[in-house]
């Protein structure tokens, strides 16, 4: 047998029979239902990174593996290696005027549908 | 403080609080098959409503505390409303408040497993509940959302409820730091996380689920609903002979006795076992003649 806990004397007639209405309960489940059912159907205003916008699910899909891509993180492509200094030099200079004229992306976050990220925290 | 029913000590507890203390583990258990089908993260859109880490191995669903900051995180970015995540909680809740932590949560259950070590209990202060609601607010809504309009994305940033959270440690952690220890690249943990777990390990051993009491933001926010939900526990003073059983069984510290349906109930229905608090199902009242 368990320990009992010393209580103050109660009044069980006095006492809140605490029976819940049926409709307020009712009324937020269903309105969770819809809710959730409007977020499988939902689009979101996020891209993928082949341009279509993601839906919902991916979005909470890519939280968990890591793939959101942010513009402002994304790396700048590597300065090209070549054996051949000239064709080097040449390589170099085009890739920094490439750079140099670069527009900024036209979005701020994306989502990587593909991503596989085990863990990404 | 001796009771005032001469016979109170030798009340036994009800069949149907036997029957139900029995089932509880099994059920749980059942969840288990649930939340950790190998389904290869082929549900991960979707978020559950227990508390289990999105990078576990084994994870079926999205962990609805990680979704949530992420979406915190990402409002400086692009304004989402997380309609499917609100939705999935807002039903659970609505349905049954509570009872997902007391019946299907994993977290929940590898602390009940590791609180019957120790028989013996530490009993906390109710208070300490609502620190459930400053961790939901500030650690899951508002600290992702200011360092995301800082410029740092949710997984950039060193402190966020993923990089505090023993259940990702225990779940994510632990496991791909034991991996990596047996390719030869060793403990991926970071120390601080170890600590973490550890120190979480060791509180579920002398406290009664101390995460779910005192931290954890689902619970909290889903034990919003224990107080209009459909299922929900009913008082019937008939059967009432102020035992103090119900109270003496609930090992959360719900002072029964007063109500039952508080935000610091997890629904465990050990309190069933007096009788007089009954679990019911609200079903729409029918309109009678006066």
């Amino acid at each position: 047998m368990s320990q009992r806990v010393p209580q103050p004397p109660v009044n069980p007639a006095l006492r809140d029979l605490e029976r819940h209405d049926f409709w307020p309960g009712f009324a937020a489940t269903l309105a969770g239902v819809v809710l959730a059912f409007c977020g499988v159907q939902h689009w979101t205003g996020v891209d993928t990174v082949d341009g279509r916008a993601a839906a919902e699910t991916q979005l909470i899909k890519a939280f968990s593996s890591g793939g959101l891509q942010y513009a402002s993180e994304l790396p700048p492509p590597a300065p090209p290696q070549l054996e051949d200094p000239a064709a080097q030099a040449e390589a170099l200079d085009r890739w920094a005027r490439q750079q140099a004229s670069a527009a900024p992306p036209n979005w701020t976050v994306r989502v990587d549908t593909d991503a596989k990220t085990p863990c990404p925290t | 403080m001796e009771c005032a029913v001469p016979n109170c000590q030798q009340r036994e507890p009800t069949v149907l609080g036997r029957k139900l203390k029995r089932l509880r583990p099994w059920v749980q258990t059942g969840f288990l098959a649930v939340w950790l089908a190998p389904l290869d993260r082929w549900l991960h859109g979707i978020p559950g409503c227990v508390f289990h880490c999105y990078s576990c191995p084994l994870s079926s669903f999205a962990c609805p505390v990680g979704v949530a900051a992420n979406y915190a995180a990402l409002l400086p970015a692009a304004f989402e409303v997380p309609y499917l995540l609100i939705g999935v909680l807002l039903a659970v809740g609505a349905l049954g408040g509570a009872l997902v932590c007391g019946w299907a949560c994993p977290f929940g259950f590898l602390q009940d497993l590791l609180g019957k070590i120790v028989p013996r209990k530490i009993s906390l202060p109710g208070w300490l509940g609502y620190l459930r609601y400053v961790v939901l607010v500030g650690l899951v809504l508002l600290l992702p959302m200011v360092l995301g309009f800082k410029g740092i994305p949710f997984e950039k940033q060193v402190v966020s409820i993923c990089r505090l959270c023993p259940a990702g440690a225990l779940e994510a952690g632990l496991p791909y730091s034991i991996q990596s220890v047996l390719a030869g690249n060793g403990w991926m943990m970071s120390g601080f996380k170890t600590a973490i777990l550890v120190s979480f390990l060791a509180a579920a051993l002398v406290i009664y689920r101390p995460w779910c009491r005192i931290f954890c933001p689902l619970g909290g926010f889903l034990a919003l609903g224990n107080r209009l939900s459909l299922f929900h526990l009913r008082f019937n003073p008939k059967e009432c002979v102020e035992c103090n059983l119900c109270r003496s069984r609930c090992p959360v510290g719900v002072k029964v006795d007063q109500a039952v349906n508080v935000s610091g109930c997890i629904r465990c229905l050990e309190c069933t076992a007096c009788g007089a608090i009954e679990p019911s199902i609200a079903r729409p009242q029918k309109n009678t003649a006066p």
